[in-house]
């Protein structure tokens, strides 16, 4: 898995590319919850390129929207693959979190996701 | 097929990789092969966090058998006995990290459950029926070899 930061205006971009299981997760939790902690007001994960996501990588995001309802921000997630998406609503955290189709939509909607997470 | 792994999380990838792989062999549909592999891959997960408490010198073996109706995986660690109740799954509307592995598992496959008659660690076995030969009546059978 690789995931690299990328900012648009005051939106920071996680694109995440690969699996992310127990060992690649923590990869993850480091740069999304850093990346949270340095104080930006959205954050937004880029899905399309993440071929596989477990229980592991699942922790690290509801770890990052805890984080985001702390600090009262906006954390979104965009492009999921059905694989992925299913799992989530599988564990009924589809409607948790802020889910885009794209990358346009999220950068227009994420100022308006509450600090819960839902739109 | 026996597969045997160290308890290193890098490997989980190869474990997904080869359930894929005879699960395809065997017929069942895209989509669960997909979760097979999610499903052994949280298995192992388990074994590495909770039976070798993130340890990288265990041990994991996998066996896969091929039968007319069903596959069956049999995952064995030599780590102290973990207790079901350890790796539970926790209830949906908790909104917080982890205790999702074994939701995951007992989702995707037709039964699971722990060989108590196994003293060399844990054997967990787990089945997953092709779906034109999926009966309720064979819920919760597992044929011990």
């Amino acid at each position: 898995m690789k995931v690299q930061l990328r900012k648009i205006d005051k939106i920071s971009i996680l694109d995440c590319s690969g699996d992310v299981d127990l060992y690649s997760s923590p990869d993850l939790r480091e740069k999304l919850l850093g990346e949270m902690k340095s104080g930006v007001p959205n954050v937004l994960i880029n899905m399309a390129a993440v071929t596989y996501i477990d229980s592991s990588g699942i922790a690290t995001l509801v770890e990052g929207l805890q984080l985001s309802r702390e600090k009262k921000t906006h954390f979104g997630l965009f492009g999921l693959r059905n694989n992925a998406r299913s799992v989530l609503e599988l564990a009924r955290l589809h409607k948790v979190f802020a889910l885009f189709e794209n990358e346009k939509e999220a950068l227009e909607k994420i100022s308006s996701v509450k600090p819960f997470g839902g739109l | 097929m026996r597969i045997v792994i160290s308890s290193h999380p890098k490997l989980l990838n190869i474990l997904r990789c080869v359930v894929r792989y005879c699960a395809k062999q065997v017929g069942f549909p895209e989509s669960d092969v997909d979760r097979l592999a999610m499903a052994i891959d949280e298995a192992a997960t388990n074994v590495m966090r909770h039976a070798y408490k993130d340890s990288l010198e265990g041990k994991l073996a996998l066996n896969i058998q091929a039968f007319p109706d069903r596959m069956e995986f049999i995952l064995e660690d030599s780590g102290p006995k973990v207790t079901p109740e350890a790796v539970k799954p926790r209830p949906l509307d908790e909104i917080r990290p982890g205790g999702l592995g074994t939701f995951f598992i007992h989702s995707f496959m037709d039964s699971c459950c722990f060989d108590e008659h196994y003293d060399a660690g844990n054997r967990l076995i787990m089945v997953k029926y092709l779906p034109q030969k999926a009966s309720s009546d064979d819920e919760g059978t597992i044929k011990k070899n």
